[in-house]
């Protein structure tokens, strides 16, 4: 019996495995090329290695500083990730359990905010930080991605569902609002809070465009931009570097992500749902 | 008095834990917006912020007439037009036969995820050398018989969007067959053994019963893929000029406006552009609302 519902199902298995051929085959390709010979790459790039060479790994240490660039990728990665987790934290909390006044206006402003396409504020916001001297620096690509309306919007409905006796109980106790929002509210948002900041983290860590914009300084560049910078180069030039670098920007993501690949299903799950 | 007290104490509060969105609302959403239409009756300039002139409604009359930014806007909704409806049937594809299978489910879904999770530039970068005509799938297709010779696609007229739109299925298709296989997950399955039982076949099932079910998750997923669609940026700086290519058949507005502002300084002009396609997208979205909200009501 089951071995024929298992047969049943052959023809589905084999068209998942033929998309699995077809997502995997890129990341194969760039492992394959990041080990062979120059010659064999600028020749033969389809072809397996005839044989091994770590020279790609070994010489893009001396075209790129690639330490200090994964350090500063995860500077601002870190630093916009801790940001909006407490900011939008503490939002959320205000919108879900706060009575103030304007709470609503508030609010109903915060989801037309989520309207706004964000090529509409990239000429205005580069100007104005331009001139308070912020190109170059890193605040440009900290500070305006600390608070978002969508993950404020995320933690508010999570919030709303945590029961009010517990906050009564705490303020009954003589527990302040802050105390409130740190030792009851925060722990018992982890879920939420990962989705957050798993998404965030993510986009730092990924984007290209805000790193592009705004660092002009080859010390402060991040790791996508370092590699659009060496792609940039001479074509042919770097064959064996460039896809070593390629699968050095890339291995440690597929790493965490193969970590916590729950948390980070729940989180793109969670988005859908809303 | 007591309960006066903390109401008072708890509006005060609950107006600090706000103050972070008040103040980057106003410092970076709500100012720029005010600069982005002052910056679109200007002729400035970045670096002679001084020299800056009133030009009345130029910026604006030009941005209607630009045919280029026209072109760009053709592009997107080219590309978008292949990207919505060949990602929405392989991520439902997908998801539904997940959903079949008893073992080895979250084994797929996990690997299906990955190009979601490694950025566009890296993506891009290994997807140009694929796509090359040094590259395997042009060779295999050439050795099949199936293509006579290299094609350049870069260089082409028509070809740049429809090969990016099939590059972005293969990134983005693992986001949507989550929120598509979570919908279906969600689906009660006496529902669907009732149909079957009177006789309603898979398509039937998938076609009257799955699919109306799924309407929030596909009205999710259209949203979020015109947004970020008609924006679309990095995918084509990687892979062309600032122009697009020599037919500009590569150029999106964002790039345009990346180019008019950051490389040619016109900043009154860049940011007239970016108002425009601004309101562009929110008449579009508009339109889908109505449209796909209309089809609920029909119903």
């Amino acid at each position: 019996m089951k071995t024929r519902r298992f047969l049943a199902q052959a023809p589905i298995y084999l068209f998942l495995i033929l998309g699995l051929v077809v997502v995997a085959y890129p990341f194969f390709f760039m492992l394959m090329n990041s080990v062979k010979p120059g010659m064999e790459i600028l020749h033969y790039p389809n072809h397996l290695p005839t044989r091994i060479s770590w020279l790609g790994y070994i010489r893009v240490f001396r075209e790129l500083n690639l330490l200090r660039l994964f350090a500063n990728t995860l500077f601002v990665s870190g630093t916009v990730t801790i940001l909006s987790v407490l900011c939008n934290a503490m939002v959320g909390y205000a919108l879900a359990k706060l009575r103030f006044p304007g709470r609503n206006a508030l609010f109903t402003l915060m989801l037309a905010t989520m309207m706004i396409p964000s090529v509409l504020l990239l000429v205005p916001s580069y100007m104005m930080m331009y001139r308070w001297g912020w190109v170059d620096t890193y605040l440009p690509l900290i500070l305006p991605a600390a608070v978002s309306a969508f993950n404020i919007f995320l933690i508010r409905q999570f919030v709303g569902e945590i029961p009010d006796a517990y906050l009564e109980a705490a303020r009954l106790d003589g527990a302040t609002e802050w105390q409130l929002f740190w030792r009851i509210i925060l722990p018992m948002s982890g879920p939420v809070l990962s989705t957050v900041a798993i998404l965030t983290f993510m986009a730092a860590w990924n984007d290209l465009f805000g790193p592009l914009l705004w660092l002009r300084d080859e010390k402060l560049f991040t790791l996508q931009l370092a590699l659009q910078r060496f792609e940039g180069t001479i074509p042919g030039q770097f064959a064996e570097e460039r896809w070593a670098a390629t699968t050095l920007v890339t291995l440690p993501v597929v790493f965490v992500y193969l970590l916590l690949q729950r948390s980070f299903i729940k989180a793109f799950t969670n988005v859908g749902l809303k | 008095m007591g309960r006066s007290l903390r109401l008072n104490q708890e509006a005060r509060w609950g107006l600090i834990f706000a103050l972070p969105w008040i103040v980057a609302f106003l410092v970076f959403t709500a100012y720029p917006i005010l600069l982005a239409v002052k910056m679109s009756y200007l002729d400035i300039n970045l670096l002679q912020v001084e020299k800056a002139r009133f030009v009345g409604f130029d910026n604006w009359v030009r941005a209607v007439q630009d045919p280029v930014f026209w072109k760009a806007l053709f592009n997107v909704v080219y590309n978008q037009a292949i990207f919505i409806s060949l990602s929405f049937v392989v991520a439902m594809v997908f998801a539904a036969l997940l959903k079949e299978i008893r073992y080895g489910g979250t084994f797929f879904r996990t690997m299906y995820f990955l190009p979601v999770v490694t950025s566009v530039t890296v993506a891009m970068l290994i997807f140009k050398f694929i796509a090359d005509p040094q590259g395997p799938i042009q060779q295999s297709l050439i050795e099949m018989g199936l293509l006579e010779k290299p094609v350049f696609w870069t260089f082409s007229k028509w070809l740049p969007m429809p090969i990016l739109a099939i590059f972005n299925t293969w990134k983005w298709f693992g986001v949507q067959l989550l929120i598509f296989l979570g919908g279906m997950l969600s689906i009660n399955p006496e529902i669907l053994e009732a149909a079957a039982v009177d006789g309603a076949g898979a398509w039937t099932r998938f076609r009257r019963i799955t699919l109306p079910l799924l309407r929030p998750q596909i009205i999710f997923v259209l949203t979020m893929n015109l947004i970020n669609g008609l924006q679309m940026f990095t995918e084509v700086f990687l892979t062309f000029d600032l122009y697009g290519g020599p037919y500009g058949s590569g150029l999106t507005p964002v790039l345009y406006i990346y180019t008019k502002g950051f490389t040619e300084m016109e900043m009154g002009y860049a940011a007239t552009l970016g108002l425009f396609l601004a309101a562009i997208i929110f008449v579009a979205q508009q339109l889908q609302s109505r449209i796909l909200t209309r089809q609920t009501a029909g119903e």
